[in-house]
């Protein structure tokens, strides 16, 4: 994106204002930290996340960061994964986690859509739709830890006995031959139909333009 | 065309006579003549006059939060009240495995949280300025404001560029090739009493000659506890300049690698004077040797009490890193030290994977001054039943309280390096520990 210089009112901060909902000064900052990640490079890597030690500790951090270089996050339709992804990108996917502002009931629909749709890609790895059995198990065998307190056929019954409530959540009473496939994005969204996740998925960003939508 | 070649060498005398008698001689001696007071406070009230005009026209009475605030407002919550929280808000009761898809939200979260903001990598950075201070350097986000303030920014930098660099260069060197030259002299003579007290004399000139090369002002709180012979004085570090503060107030014997070049003809001639502590590169990666020589020193009681830089790299200067335990199993009588700069009017933090050594002292002698405040601390000893870990730790939080600093747990060397693996299976074990415990009590049911 060339040298951007840092004061509001430019052009490439008015169109990811626009894109994206930030503020400027949320830009501002935002840009900052991509150039701290990225050693002052264009591009940032999966190996520039690598050195934040906070995120170091956390479980799922490979899936967290895949999700940075996944197409199908950056509102543009495409899918796959890329390599190196740049500043607009970057923020693309930040503002998933934006709160929502005090509007009307129809956007609040589709912002929750919109971070259910997120997560539902950070668990779809192979990009097929569908969260089948295996993925499940992965993400579980993530989150739990290799210890020998936890022996390996736990993670595997846990995985199997979510899934199997998953399964008659959304298509009711099963044959005992029939296979389930794996979760759809539809059942996906009745899974969690109760949870407010505008609500509870959101990194509260300070020095808004408009006013902060508190829990 | 002569008589240009005469002038010039008249006013370089004139010049040098000049720089000898104000500011060399006073060093020397130890006393001022209030130049550097005066132009220390023409600063400030230009710093001040600044930062009001600025807010005048910005219209912005919030300045931009400081770097504490932050860009994020975390949750103050524990992993576990959190999930609860998730969990609970599922309309249906879990059956199964207690294993829920929400759990996830919390970790992406955190996730997502440390990406944008965490605690270690912004140390390794310079500090964020709440207010510019007319700085070609620190001009981050602010723009044009007024005519008044772009000539005092222009004349700043003629001031700083074309009459205080040369002068500061001309007073390092001077303050450099007269520790060469003094410690060796002072080496050449015979063991008396007089020896010490000359090479004490000669370090501290030249230190107070080089601390005049970056018009620096330090203030020394507490002096009562300054740090005495036979014992070992540990400091958080920013900077190289941080040895020049030091030492500015008594003498230390330094401890480091041998290098090649300038620096290793310091280190030579330094040691012709008085005992400091030198290892080869090999050496350094055998801890015991390490430690042996160190014991050494410190049991000699004639001996200068020892500075180190437990932290064992350049940090920001707004906290204190992991200290490493190394200087503290040795024993000895430790004397901490806590040293802040203000970042208004001079940024010392050398960043060294942006500027090298030479770049550094360039930056350095084009900034306004430099402020600091040393405090010495009260001696510290290692207690009953505590082991080195703790020690450094206990010491390393003394500091960070007195300077003002944030204490942080983590390793100064993640500068360079990436985290371990281990970190992940820390919260991978609490984690699990609620899935499958819980999981445990429901099957006993």
């Amino acid at each position: 994106m060339g040298a951007l210089q840092s004061s509001p009112g430019q052009p490439e901060y008015v169109d990811l204002k626009e894109k994206t909902g930030f503020s400027f000064s949320q830009i501002r900052v935002l840009h900052k930290r991509f150039k701290l990640l990225s050693h002052n490079g264009e591009t940032l890597k999966r190996d520039h996340f690598n050195s934040i030690p906070d995120l170091a500790c956390n479980p799922i951090r490979s899936q967290i960061i895949e999700a940075f270089f996944d197409r199908r996050n950056f509102r543009q339709n495409g899918e796959g994964p890329v390599d190196e992804i740049h500043f607009e990108e970057f923020l693309m996917v930040m503002s998933h986690f934006k709160a929502p502002s005090p509007r009307m009931i129809e956007e609040r629909e589709s912002v929750r859509r919109e971070k259910l749709r997120f997560i539902f890609n950070m668990h779809d790895t192979d990009n097929d739709g569908t969260i089948t059995l295996e993925e499940y198990r992965h993400v579980i065998d993530e989150l739990l830890s290799l210890s020998e307190a936890l022996e390996k056929d736990t993670a595997k019954s846990i995985a199997d006995a979510a899934m199997l409530e998953v399964a008659s959540t959304s298509m009711g009473h099963m044959e005992p031959d029939e296979f389930y496939e794996g979760i759809t994005f539809e059942h996906f969204l009745k899974l969690l139909k109760g949870f407010e996740i505008e609500l509870k998925m959101n990194v509260h960003f300070s020095m808004m333009d408009t006013p902060t939508f508190c829990k | 065309m002569e008589d240009f070649w005469v002038f010039a060498l008249w006013a370089l005398k004139t010049w040098l006579c000049l720089l000898i008698g104000l500011i060399m001689v006073p060093a020397m001696f130890g006393f001022s003549l209030g130049i550097s007071e005066a132009y220390m406070n023409i600063l400030v009230k230009t710093l001040e006059w600044a930062t009001l005009n600025i807010q005048k026209v910005t219209d912005e009475r919030t300045l931009k939060p400081s770097a504490s605030n932050g860009l994020i407002q975390r949750e103050d919550g524990s992993m576990e009240k959190e999930l609860e929280e998730l969990r609970s808000s599922r309309p249906k009761p879990l059956v199964g495995g207690d294993f829920a898809l929400s759990d996830c939200f919390y970790f992406t979260r955190k996730g997502i949280e440390s990406i944008v903001e965490d605690e270690v990598t912004q140390r390794f950075t310079s500090e964020e300025l709440v207010s510019w201070n007319l700085l070609t350097r620190t001009n981050n986000d602010f723009q044009y404001i007024s005519l008044k303030l772009t000539l005092v920014y222009g004349i700043g930098i003629f001031v700083r560029y074309c009459i205080l660099a040369p002068l500061r260069i001309t007073l390092a060197f001077i303050g450099l090739s007269w520790l060469v030259i003094g410690t060796s002299a002072v080496g050449l003579l015979p063991n008396w009493r007089m020896k010490f007290w000359l090479s004490e004399w000669v370090h501290v000139m030249c230190y107070r000659i080089c601390a005049r090369g970056l018009s620096a002002t330090i203030r020394y709180h507490d002096r009562e506890n300054k740090p005495q012979k036979g014992g070992i004085c540990v400091a958080n570090h920013t900077s190289p300049i941080d040895i020049v503060i030091l030492c500015n107030d008594g003498c230390y014997a330094m401890v480091g690698q041998v290098h090649g070049g300038l620096i290793g003809v310091l280190q030579r001639a330094m040691v012709r004077s008085c005992p400091h502590v030198w290892f080869e590169r090999a050496e350094m990666k055998d801890r015991h040797l390490v430690t042996k020589r160190l014991t050494d020193h410190v049991n000699d009681k004639e001996k200068l009490p020892i500075l180190i830089f437990p932290e064992g790299t350049c940090v920001n200067n707004t906290s204190v890193m992991m200290f490493k335990k190394g200087s503290f199993e040795i024993g000895a009588t430790i004397y901490p030290v806590a040293i802040k700069y203000d970042p208004n009017v001079g940024d010392a933090f050398w960043n060294s994977s942006k500027h090298s050594m030479v770049n550094y002292l360039l930056r350095m002698m084009t900034s306004w001054a430099l402020v600091c405040n040393v405090w010495y601390l009260p001696v510290m000893h290692q207690q009953e039943g505590e082991d080195a870990v703790q020690f450094a730790n206990r010491v390393k939080s003394a500091i960070a309280r007195r300077g003002g600093l944030v204490d942080l747990q983590w390793d100064g060397g993640l500068k360079r390096s990436q985290p371990k693996v281990w970190f992940k299976e820390e919260q991978q074990k609490q984690y699990s520990s609620m899935v499958v415990g819980d999981d445990s009590s429901s099957h006993s049911d």
